[in-house]
This record gives C-alpha cells, structure tokens and sequence, in this order.
C-alpha cells in the first residue's frame, strides 16, 4: 500500500490554548506532523487558536488560521480552503470535539470531507463509556462495573447496586475534569451534579471503585493494513485514584511479569481493532489488582495524547510522525525507523534506560483551593528523566520540577520535622508534596512495608526509594574529603545530585563538584535510540548517567554515545525553558525552537538542553542535538564539558537558564547575545533605577526592603496604594497590591516565607493607569521594535493575564514614538544583545518605565504572528553576530491595517473555592489570539476561542466597586442598547437609575432568596460584570464570580474588558466574523 | 572500596559488595559485583532485549553455553514465579545486569531472583555497564567470554577466555535434551499462569516432539491448540518415531550450533514428507539441514522480544521473539522455483526484495519439491519461516511460544492442528482474528 493520491488537501486541527489536560503535547506531535505531510506533497490547512505553537508558524502548513476552534468558524475555513480530508487526531480532545461535532451536524458530508485516521464511528465507541463498555464485554475484556446516570437519582441507584465508593467520570470533558470519587451520598450528589453540567451531553459515568489498585498504559500505533505495535508502556507510581497526569509514571512497566505484560498487550491491540481505530496512536489505560493481577480496562483514547507525547520522547519513536504518515495511506512496514534510519518503525521499541515523568502543579497560586489529587487532573505541566535506574531517574526528575528542590529530599528543604507518626495524614493523602514526605517517612523509620498500607503504592517503588534514603543517611556527615570514587559513583546511581551531597557533607556544590571530577567520576551520555544499542544510531538525543569505567586491554574504553567528533561548525547551546507552569509556558519553548532553527541555518551546530516532553525543543530533530536533561548547574556543565560550546544561550527559555547566568559566567561559559552583567544591571532595582534616572525616564517611585519596619518606611515616603512582591520571581509570584498598613503587615509576614534571601520590592502602584507591553531587539546599534501592545485590563492585573492589541488602539502617535524612543535609549544603554521587553504604564499622558527584561518575553510568538516578523529567529540571529542593518526587516514603524488581540486562558474551573479575580500575580496557563480588521472584532474571536459564549440577549448582571461607578453608566446603555436586560444590586443600581438606565434590581445574597446566585444558577444571567476592590475580600464578589465560573456564565471583573466585550458582541452580531490565514498578511522570512 | 562506599551500600537492599570481573577474549574488561553464584564460568556472549521476562530467558535451555546480558538495567523487579521457567534448571552459563533487584514486588512472586541463581548455582554480574558491552558485541560480533569471582586479573581472565570451547562446532542440544520418552499433557500445565490463560483445547494429536532444549512454552502452546505430547530424545531414530505413528513431529527449539546436530537432522531427512513435522528455531534449522540447505552464523544474532516479520502470504507483519545465532541461506535451498522467473530470474541478494513485492516466493528443492518462503524479518532481512508445498512440512526461525515476548505468531500452534487435519490453507490464519485466542480475562 502507498499513500493516497485521491487527497490534495488535508485539513487539521489544532487543541487551542494551553488549559490543565491539554498542554503543549498537541504542538510537539502537531509540528512534526505537518512536517511529514507537507515533505508527502500534501497542502496542509491548519485551525489553531494559540499563537504561542510551533505549529502556527506561518512556514510550517500551507494555510494556517489563527481562528477559535468551534464548529462554527472551521466550517468557514473548510469553505474557504475546501479540503478532501480531516485529520482530528493530533489536536487532543479539542479537534475530536469539534470534528465529530462537524461530523454529527452533517457539514463533512456537506462539504465533502473525509475524516482520516478515525472514523466517527470509531471515535464514539472510544469516547462513549456505553459504546465502549459493549465492546470490551464482546471481546471478553472487563471494565469496571458502572452505571450512567443523567440526575443525581439515578446515580444514587446505580450505587445501590455496586456500592460506594465510586468513581464519576462526566462523558466528553477535557482531562476528566469533573470528576471524582464518592464515598458518601453527600459527596455523591455534588460531584454528579457538578459532573452533569460540564459534561457536554449531561451525562456522568458512575463506576465501581478500583482505588488502589496499580495503573498502567499502553501506547499502541496501528496501520490500515491491520500492523499494531506497542510503542510503550507506562507504569503509574500512585496506584488508580489519582488522574495519571497528576501521577509520577514510569517507563517501561516495571512491576509486571511477562506474562501480565503480554495479556495486556494483546488486550490493547484487541482493543484497538474492536473499536475500529483504523490508523494512528492510540493510549489504553488498565488497572490491575495487586493481590490477584484482575486486569480491567479503564479507557482509551482514540487519538495522539499526552502520553503519546510522553512515549514518543521517552523511546525516541516519533508517534505522531508516524500517525501521520499512516493517515495518508502508508502502512507501519513501510516507514523506517527515524532514528536508526535502516530499521522497520514496525517494531517495538526496547528501552535500556528507565523514564520518570513528574507532574508540575501551582497550588501556591489558587489560595483556598483543595491540594488533594484525585481523578481530575490538575498539574499544568510536567518533567521527563531518564536514568540507568528507577532511583536515578526518579532523581533527576525531582530536581527538573523547578521548585527549588534537589531531589528527593536533603537538599535544605522539606526537612523531616515531624514525628514519626505526624507522617501518617501527609502520607494517606496524595498530594505534590507526597513523593518528598515518603522520603521524610523513611528517614523518621517508617518502612516501606507500613508506607504501603497508607498510600497503596507498590513495594517495588517504596523500596526503591528507601535503599536511596538509606544511601543519603550513610553519607550524612560524611567529610567530601573521604568520598572515593565508588563514594561518588554510589551516590550518582541512587540519583543524588552535587547539591544534594554538598547538603549532606557540609559542603558546597562546587567543591563537590571539583572532588567528583578530581576522582575521575565524570558522566557518560547515551543516546536514546529506540532499540537498547542493538543498532547503530544516527540520531543525536542523549541522556546522562554514571558508569563503572571499561578496561580495554588496561586502558579506558571512551563508552558514550555522545564522543567528540572534529568540530565542523561553530557550536550553540541553547537552554531551554524548563516544565511549564503559570508564568512559563510554551511561549519560551516556542523562542528557544526559532533561535535553534535560525541558528542553525547561520551555520551552527545547535545543541538544545530541556527537561520538558510536552515541547517541541524536546523533538529530536528540532536541534543538531538534543540533551534531555535538568536544567539545573550541574547538569548543565556536565554537557557544557562534554561539547564544549562556543556560546550558551540563556535569554530565550525565561527565569531557568537565566537563574543559571551567573552561575554559568563565573565557571567561564561563554554567552550568546545579553551577558550576565547587562542582565543583573536589569534586574538589579537600585543599578535599574541609576540608569534610568541617568536616562531622565520616569518610573514609579520604589523601595526595598527585608523587614517590617523597612517596608513602612518606604511606604511612608511614597504612599499607598503599594505594588509589592519578592525579587527574582517570574509570573508575578507572591506579587500583591496592598492599600493600607494593615494588609502591607499581613503581606510581609508571608513574603518572608516565598524567598528568604531576596529583599520585598515596593513601588507605587499606578492605579487605572493604561498598560503596555513593548518587545525589541538590539544589536548594540540599532534598534528594532517588534511591537508596542496595549493592554485591554489596567495597570494592576498581571501581563500574563491581561488581553492585548497590537496595533495599540487607544494610545497617540505621539505617546506612542515616546515609548520606542524610551525603548531605543534602555536597549542601548543597558547593552541588549537580542531580545529586551520593556513593560510601560501610562497615567495622566505620563509614561513610567515598570520594567525592562532582556530577554524573550510572554509575548514575543503573539508579536510574531502578529506582525509576521519572527522576532526570536531574528534575535538570534543578532546574537550570533548579524547586524539588524544587513537582515532587511520591514520598518518597524509601518502601519499594520488589521488588529491581532491576545487574551489569557484561565483554569479557574480546575481549582473549586479559589477566587477568580485578576490579580498582580499571574494565573493563566495559555492564550488564544484573535486576528480581524477592527480591535472588536479580534476580541471578539479570543472570547470565542477560549469558548466564552457571546450572549445575544437575556440578563446582564452589573455589580461593580465603588472607584467603577462612574464609569458603569456608559457601558450599561450599551447592553440596554443590545438588548439585554441589565440588574444589579444596591449601590450599583442606585447608580444606574440615577444616570437614567432602566435596571432591575435584585437581592444581594445577605439579602435572603432569590437572590443574584439563584438566578445565576437559574440560567437567568447570561453575564456578568463584576468588579473587585483590590485586594479581594472574600464578600458577595467572591461568592458570585465562583457561582459565575461553576455554572459557565460569561463574566468580566474589570470595566475594561466588559467595555471589550460590549464591543465585541455588537460587532459579532452586526457584521459576523470572517476567517483569515496568516499567509494573506505580510510574512517576513 | 572505601570505608564510606562500603557503609553507603551496606544501607541499600543489596548484600555486601563481591568483586566480580567479565572478560571478553579481545581483552576488554568490565568490573562488577557478583549478585548469583560465585566461581569462574565461560560462554559466548550474548544479549536481549527482552524488558521483562528474564526468567524465561535465564532458564531458556537453548542459551546453553552463553553468557546473556540483558540491555534492560533494572533486572528481577517482579521477582521469580517458578512456574515460568523454561525447564527445570538454567542452561545458560551465566548472567550479566546493569542493576540486580533484591527486593521485587509482584503478586506471584516466589523468591528473588538473586535467590533463584544461587541456588541454581548461575553465575551472575551486577554493575557492569552493559549498554557499552552490548555496543561492543554489535560492533565486534559474538565472542567468548569469562566471569569470574576468584580470579581477578583482567589478563590473566583474557587469557582462559581465548583458550575457552568456542560454540561453534559444539553439539549442545545433546547436553539438554531428555535422557528418556515421556508425556506432557493438560495435566502438566502451569496452574500459576491460569488466572491468564484459556484452559486449552479438547486433546485430539497425538504429537511426537524432539527435544534439543524444549521450552516449556512451546509444550504449553502445543497442549493447549489440543496436542498430546511425547517427548523424545534429540537423537531418536525416524523410524521408532514413525512406529508411534503420531499425527504430527514437532522439532524443538535448542542451543548452539545446528550443523553440530547431525543426530537430529539425519532422522529429519527421513521423517519429512511421510507425517506432519512442525519446528521451531533449532527446529526449523532442522528441517533446513534436512532439505541441504546451509546455515551460517550471524554476527550478534537476534535475542529479544521487538523483532519484525513480515508473513509473506498475508501481508501482516508479527512483532515476534527471537533468540537465535545462526540463520537459513535461502538460496541452498535450490534456486527459485520457475514460477518465480517473471518477478526475479535469481535469487535477490536481499529478502527484504519479497516483503516489498509482497510475495512469498518459492524455491525448487531437488530433496522435498518446492519450498516457500514465508516469512522475513523487515530489520534485517534474514529468513524467518519456510512451508513446504509438496510435502506437510512448515517452520519458523522465531519463537511463536513467545515466553518472554509478544505472542503475535500464536497462530502458528492453530496452523499446526491445521497442517495435521490435512488442510492446505493452514498458514492461512488472520492473526487480529487469532489474537485473543488461549488468554482469558475474567
């Protein structure tokens, strides 16, 4: 079989932004994917609401629509670009959605589209629990013994049945949000009724309990000519009851024995073919009963998913490379293994090092909210290691997170300070923190045995871990100067890292690291090759461990796969940007992606080094070579003295490879572009302040300070409403606005707890101040100013979280010439070489520098797609030599004729009883961008991508602060004007009717019933608009926006963006909403 | 070892530190910790890439005389199930590991593994960087080898391995081969694997098998496709066979070298043809030898459970498992038969030509009439499988018993009943079809 002639078009979808259950995994199988089929002489057409992917590079398909993913808007593509075929599996659970939605609705057949890789069919029997139970009971596999129910009645009499507890899965949502388990009849009703909401056809799977038990799954890939392979297995660490993307995992399987192992295998391959998967990747999760090895199916995906992702960088078998390629015809025999470049990729990958993925959560950002892991997910990101052993890799992983940690435990945090019994609640629950108390458990003398009872994870793991607690208490107190070369070797092959051994000998990072070289314990690289060595590879992806030297006839043996060759080229290496959390996310990827692509173009050798497998930087033919490996010091140097790069790159990848800067410059690494100093003169207050005083630009007056007492003096000289927050931190963590003394003493009592070595920086809070995002690049000469972005919220709501336009909409030519001539002055005279961002506020027609980053900001992909300039190639470009001069950029000045808006993505439906209101402090995970001639019209595709509803009539709820009164009158008539009906409580509606606006008045919830929430849960309200003073209190605003975000009603917490939004419905209404492909505007390449 | 690396490893699940060396005959020289039984043992150094199964790798009678590393680092994690042994005692000579598990976990787990080769007296390494000794048998082919915890010299080691018995030559099959006839029925299944597997077929053949090193597996599957099994030593006559007049001759898999098993594939001359034969691996080089066919060695060989090949008659490519050195030269089987000539008027210098035409061609055999090709590995193009068309005859180079690996081929037991009931299309199984048969799941 050969692939299909009769498709010239094939039309794919993307998974949008970046929520909880569907990071940037969709970008890394999407990416190489369309690669593949481009390279097979297909035109591709791309729909993909997020500007921060790889994939909606304009040069990667041929159409490429930065539109919402509804039904709705790609039927407009698929008229535009009249596609043969869809292709619905490589964007996660959003593009199955919407294409069996197109599908159902009869617009495929309408437009003659096929689906390719899966049919409709085979999707329903995936994803409806009914269809698939049916056919695992044909082919004799068991599942769970459940129930569906569509009202709390009768799930209440399926558990009469099967008994509690049980698990409840609402059908259809992303990354089983809104489900859980019951154990009582109370808990029963709440989930089941929450569940039954979310769930987009209301119904809830009710489902025998098999918390406990040991979860496994299976990534398969199958070809139409019926050849199905399992690419990988994976083994959760917690047993069934946490969601796995909430799970430590590991790969392969590690506690089954061949014959578990195959039963499995051959269930999963059984299930593909029942459910009529006809090409691509597939997962299939089992449980399994650890007393008796029952084996019962939990679900499958019909698609690429993120443990696809997982598997595919965990073997090196490039899953959606291959799904691809099976989509359009070929079948698994005629592929050829990518990375040994001679065999069949119908194999099975063998493995000969053991992976540990580790869930990255950010609780620390939605106060109030239940830690608690269970069956919906809730980790925004996650880390991949691999190792020789579990321990080692278990390790490595535990020190990638980010969080300040080493590895599991000894590293000065998380110090055993309980009881031996003050362990049993911290262990029962399952949390983040779980993994480094099993650790402290074993340290106060719990056993791995009595571990087991409380947490149900397997003998294998716990013991595992307990012979590397028993490794860190023998070196405890240990002098470095009696560690031999076994010592180190020892310490290396339980996982410890040089921090961790400096801890335990009371010594520091560096001497540990000058002893374990003196002794000649260097690591070794070995290459992730698909197949355990047996073939030569030629592909350049390696991970690091420790070895026993090999004696040649007496002689060393030079083992590593990654040994010095003769260097033809100049070599860069880039660092990468670490797991994704809020405040970092694929926007920094998506900058170190572009600058290994131009870089290598200019004629480099690229060598990228991340830990995060959800990305594109971690695809091994992204770089020349890829290190999979912590971004931590010591990992870093370990490759810095292996490839000996004649640039390090550390500006792209956010706060990880800046934090390494200095560390990195005094071991004599050299930089690439912005050095350590120009960095430090940026971040440094006091020599930032210097320089810009010197510059005669203003900034809001500031102080710092490490103590109570400093903070209110500083706070007596230049006033309240204060911005506060610690150094070096990114995202705005643990930043707050405080307004009075009382709250500026609550904050410093907690702020000594975030970063005990870094002063509080206090500014003057500018308070309705407009926002503006500049990004530029400098070349010690000229300047270039990629974009100036208006900000749609006011000062005070963090960047991350606030929408934006490009063109600004609202500011002067002249205001905005100000702001690049600032931007010229800062670039030049702090010593940009590559990316600065600089973050203006602007009050009374007064420009006030906030900050200035030289580095690849948030917003550098929007800015790129925006104006079809890639401002992270060019970057790099500079900051290999080039001169802006000589690159032919279109001038920065031009006028663009169209509007592009960002707008932020938040998981508040993720984290119950966390507030909603935008603060300071960075919450979103992703972004949607909107693309039109006017600013409405562009807001109004973000609102739609992000799948807020644009209410066309109905109830609008208006409840706003004091300091928004004024300005409330206004924008009510326009919603009278469009129809809605406007209500409002006490003060908001004593307003309104004084300025003459018709308005009904309803009761606060102290009032008695019905009040507002009732008729929020009514379905009465279509949206609301409600606006916090501050700082948040937890009053009637707290309990509406969290009934608002629970019932899915439309709400806006700033006038601002209700403003955005009031324009945006009118224009949607009047004019509709066209589609546009980023290859009609101007591109620069 | 210093006073500190002895106290740090003292603390873990592993016992105390015993130095042991592996030594290959070029001299390179790898130091370990023995984690089995101690002594000085020689072998031919192979590996497998098996990830789980190491004991039904370790106790798998045709790795007599080799010493098997296995390029997964963590080995014993689910600790031994004596019911998964291949026989009764391990024939290999020794084991080598990157990370010995002393501590498994797992519901059907006996004793550790560790345990298991003490008191099976199998020398085995632990520490050894094992993905460097594997580079290093791909690159400079098989070779011989020593363990020792006696003798730690590295030269000296070097030494006694190149003076060691090569493999090549060595008729091994007669050292683990049954002394005397016996049966294997329903009643001798492992009652350990039945909370997995079907309970098998109504017994209806009456199967003679050879036995060269049988694995336990491949008497399972037999019994349980409806065999009823008589095993015979690996030099029993043809003509006492045929006397049994079985329905069928089953040839067993085995170590070493095939041409060195002249005292099987003499008998096999005269049993094809006049009863059903079945072989796998050794088996199926038996049926070669048998047909003058030629068997060469291959330079690391194939031991693992991830291999490819294509069933040339249906298309369908099985992830099969394989642990073989030597292999079929196609073209000694006689030259292509003349039907072949519009497609190919010689032999093509690589199978792989057959996977991409898809077809499974025939070879004209001056001994047994036409044999066809039917089965390739799609990694290396070697010769997987071969059916004959005139006589009742067909065999496999891999092993459709699987233990450890995928059990893709299990058709291949079903294909045997077939050929036995006398049906011409009996190769012709869809293996999707196929695939649930003899697991169960309640």
């Amino acid at each position: 079989m050969a692939k299909r002639e009769d498709i010239r078009t094939i039309l794919v979808i993307g998974s949008g932004p970046i929520v909880i259950g569907q990071a940037c995994e969709f970008d890394s199988s999407g990416a190489p994917a369309y690669k593949v089929l481009r390279e097979e002489g297909y035109r591709v057409v791309l729909v993909n609401s997020n500007p921060a992917t790889i994939m909606t590079d304009p040069g990667l398909a041929d159409r490429t629509y930065i539109e919402p993913i509804t039904a709705e808007f790609v039927e407009k593509v698929i008229r535009e670009e009249r596609p043969e075929a869809l292709l619905p599996t490589l964007g996660g659970q959003t593009a199955l959605n919407v294409a069996v939605e197109l599908a159902e609705s009869g617009v495929l057949d309408c437009y003659g589209v096929e689906m390719i890789g899966c049919s409709l069919e085979a999707i329903q029997r995936g994803e409806n629990r009914k269809l698939f139970n049916e056919c695992m009971a044909e082919l004799g596999i068991q599942t769970a013994r459940s129930g569906y129910a569509y009202s709390v009645e009768e799930a209440r009499a399926i558990v009469d049945e099967i008994g509690l507890p049980v698990v409840l899965r609402p059908s259809f949502t992303l990354g089983g949000a809104g489900g859980g388990i019951a154990s009582n009849y109370d808990e029963l009703d709440l989930i089941v009724s929450q569940g039954l909401e979310l769930s987009p056809i209301g119904e809830v799977l009710v489902e025998e309990s098999i918390e406990g038990w040991k979860e496994f799954e299976m990534e398969v890939v199958r070809d139409r000519a019926g050849n199905g392979i399992i690419v990988c297995s994976i083994e959760n660490l917690d047993p069934m009851g946490v969601h796995t993307g909430d799970s430590i995992t590991v790969a392969p399987a590690q506690t089954l024995s061949d014959v578990e192992y195959q039963r499995m295998r051959t269930a999963s391959l059984a299930v593909l073919e029942k459910v009529g998967v006809q090409t691509g990747g597939s997962n299939v999760q089992f449980a399994v009963n650890p007393s008796d090895g029952r084996m019962v199916i939990i679900e499958m995906n019909p698609r690429v998913s993120r443990s696809s992702a997982l598997a595919s960088k965990a073997t090196g078998f490039p899953i959606a490379k291959v799904a691809a390629r099976l989509a359009v015809g070929y079948t698994l025999p005629e592929i050829v293994n990518d990375i040994t470049g001679t065999t069949s990729a119908c194999f099975e990958p063998s493995i000969d090092y053991c992976v540990v993925k580790a869930p990255r959560f950010a609780f620390e950002k939605f106060k109030d909210s239940d830690d608690t892991l269970s069956t919906r997910m809730k980790a925004v990101g996650e880390v991949m290691a691999c190792g020789r052993t579990f321990e080692e890799a278990l390790g490595k992983a535990l020190r990638s997170l980010e969080n300040g940690r080493a590895g599991l435990g000894v590293d000065g945090h998380m110090r055993a300070s309980e009881t031996k019994e003050g362990y049993a609640p911290l262990l029962a629950r399952p949390t983040r923190n779980r993994i480094v108390y099993i650790g402290c458990a074993l340290r106060r003398g719990w056993t791995p045995s009595e571990i087991h009872d409380l947490t149900g994870i397997d003998r294998f793991f716990l013991d595992r871990m307990a012979d590397v607690v028993a490794v860190q208490e023998a070196l405890r107190g240990a002098r470095i100067d009696d560690m031999d070369a076994e010592a180190f070797r020892i310490a290396k092959r339980y996982g410890l890292s040089d921090v961790q051994i400096a801890f335990l000998t009371n010594s520091t990072e560096i001497i540990v690291r000058t002893r374990r070289k003196a002794l000649g314990v260097v690591p070794v690289f070995n290459a992730v090759d698909t197949c355990a060595a047996e073939f030569e590879s030629s592909t350049a992806y390696f991970y690091k461990t420790y070895e026993a030297p090999v004696l040649a006839n007496g002689d060393s043996l030079s083992a590593a796969d990654a040994a010095e060759e003769p260097r033809q080229k100049p070599k860069a290496l880039i660092l990468g940007a670490g797991p994704n959390r809020i405040g970092q996310g694929i926007e920094f990827d998506y900058c170190c992606v572009h600058a290994s692509y131009a870089l290598h173009d200019a004629g480099w050798e690229t060598i990228m080094v991340n830990c995060n497998p959800e990305t594109v930087s971690t695809d091994y033919d992204t770089s020349d070579k890829l290190y999979f490996e912590p971004l931590t010091y010591e990992d870093v140097m370990d490759i810095v003295d292996v490839e000996q790069p004649d640039g390090v790159v550390t500006t792209l990848g956010g706060q990880t490879p800046l934090k390494l800067a200095r560390a990195l410059e005094e071991a004599g690494v050299p930089f690439m572009g912005t050095g350590a100093d120009a960095i430090d003169l940026a971040e440094d207050r006091d020599r930032f302040a210097a320089l810009l005083d010197s510059l005669g630009i203003a900034y809001p007056p500031a102080g710092d300070a490490h103590t109570l007492d400093e903070a209110e003096r500083v706070a007596s000289r230049i006033g309240f409403p204060l911005l506060v927050r610690p150094s070096y931190v990114l995202g705005g963590r643990g930043m707050a606005i405080v307004y009075d003394a009382k709250q500026l003493r609550r904050y410093m009592g907690e702020a000594a707890k975030i970063s005990p070595d870094h002063p509080v920086y206090l500014d003057k809070f500018l308070e309705s101040a407009v926002e503006v995002d500049l990004d530029c690049i400098c070349d010690g000469e000229d300047v270039y100013i990629g974009g100036v972005l208006e900000h749609i919220e006011e000062a005070g709501i963090h960047s991350g979280d606030s929408a934006c336009c490009i063109p600004p909409f609202s500011l002067s030519d002249t205001l905005v010439n100000q702001l690049r001539d600032i931007a010229w002055r800062l670039a030049l005279s702090i010593g940009v070489r590559g990316l600065l961002n600089i973050q203006f506020a602007v009050k009374d027609q007064t420009v006030y520098v906030i900050e200035a980053n030289p580095r690849a900001s948030r917003t550098v992909p929007f800015v790129s797609k925006a104006t079809g300039v890639p401002l992270a190639k060019v970057a790099a470009r500079v900051m290999a030599g080039e001169q802006l001069a000589d690159m032919g950029l279109p001038p920065d000045t031009r006028e663009l004729g169209y509007c592009a808006v960002k707008e932020a993505v938040m998981p508040f439906g993720r984290f119950p009883g966390s507030d909603v209101v935008l603060g300071p402090e960075m919450k979103s995970t992703g972004e949607v961008m909107g693309i039109a001639p006017t600013f409405p019209a562009a807001y109004a595709k973000t609102q739609l991508a992000i799948s807020y509803e644009l209410p066309r009539s109905g109830d609008v709820f208006i409840s706003v602060a004091d300091r928004d009164k004024r300005s409330i009158a206004a924008l009510a008539r326009d919603f009278a004007r469009l129809g809605f009906e406007v209500v409002s409580t006490g003060g908001t509606a004593k307003t309104l009717s004084a300025s003459g606006v018709a308005c009904k008045k309803v009761k606060k919830i102290s009032e008695g019933h019905p009040n507002v929430v009732d008729m929020i849960a009514d379905g009465e309200i279509k949206l609301m608009i409600n606006t916090p003073f501050g700082h948040g209190p937890r009053g009637d605003g707290y309990v509406l926006r969290l009934a608002a975000v629970r019932h899915g009603v439309t709400y806006a917490t700033t006038i601002a963006a209700a403003q955005a939004f009031a324009a945006a419905m009118e224009v949607a209404r009047d004019k509709g909403l066209g589609v546009v492909a980023l290859q009609d505007l101007p591109q620069w390449t | 070892m210093s006073l500190l690396a002895s106290k740090m490893l003292a603390a873990t699940s592993k016992p105390p530190a015993k130095e042991a060396l592996l030594v290959l005959e070029d001299g390179t020289c790898f130091h370990g910790n023995a984690c089995g039984a101690l002594g000085e043992v020689f072998g031919e150094v192979c590996f497998n890439t098996s990830v789980e199964g190491y004991l039904e790798i370790v106790t798998d009678p045709s790795y007599a005389g080799q010493i098997v590393v296995m390029t997964y680092p963590q080995i014993g994690n689910y600790g031994v199930c004596l019911e998964d042994a291949q026989a009764d005692h391990p024939a290999l000579r020794g084991l080598v590991v990157r990370d010995m598990c002393y501590t498994p976990s797992n519901w059907r787990s006996e004793r550790t593994l560790p345990d298991y080769l003490k008191r099976e007296g199998i020398f085995a390494i632990e520490g050894v960087d094992t993905r460097a000794l594997v580079q290093h048998v791909r690159d400079y082919g098989a070779m011989r080898a020593v363990l020792s915890s006696e003798d730690l010299n590295a030269e000296s080691l070097a030494n006694k391995a190149r003076a060691s018995e090569p493999i090549v030559g060595v008729n091994l099959a007669r050292t683990v081969s049954c002394p005397e006839p016996h049966a294997f029925g329903q009643s001798d299944l492992a009652s350990s694997k039945a909370f997995a597997l079907a309970p098998p077929a109504l017994a209806r053949y009456r199967v003679i098998a050879y036995d060269c090193g049988i694995k336990r597996s491949i008497l399972e599957g037999l019994v349980r496709a409806g065999c009823e099994i008589t095993l015979v030593p690996w030099n029993t006559p043809a003509s006492q066979v045929l006397e049994m007049a079985p329905d069928g001759v089953f040839l067993s898999n085995g170590p070493g070298d095939p041409d060195a098993v002249e005292g099987t594939y003499r008998q096999v001359e005269k049993l094809l043809g006049k009863v059903p034969v079945f072989g796998i691996c050794l088996g199926h080089q038996m049926i070669c030898k048998a047909a003058g066919g030629q068997i060469e060695k291959l330079k690391f060989g194939h031991h693992g459970g991830n291999q490819p090949v294509m069933n040339l008659l249906t298309g369908r490519v099985e992830i099969t498992a394989q642990n073989h050195g030597f292999n079929l030269v196609v073209p000694s089987l006689g030259p292509l038969a003349s039907e072949m000539e519009g497609i190919s008027p010689a032999h093509p210098a690589d199978l792989l030509f057959w996977a991409e035409q898809g077809i499974a061609p025939v070879v004209s055999n001056p001994r047994y009439g036409g044999v066809r090709l039917t089965h390739v590995n799609l990694n290396d193009g070697t010769a997987e499988g071969i059916a004959f068309t005139d006589i009742p005859a067909f065999s496999v180079q891999y092993h459709p018993e699987a233990n450890p690996g995928p059990t893709d081929s299990h058709y291949l037991f079903t294909a045997f009943t077939r050929l036995m009931d006398g049906r011409e299309d009996y190769l012709d199984i869809d293996i999707a079809k196929d695939r649930l048969e003899g697991w169960q799941f309640e």
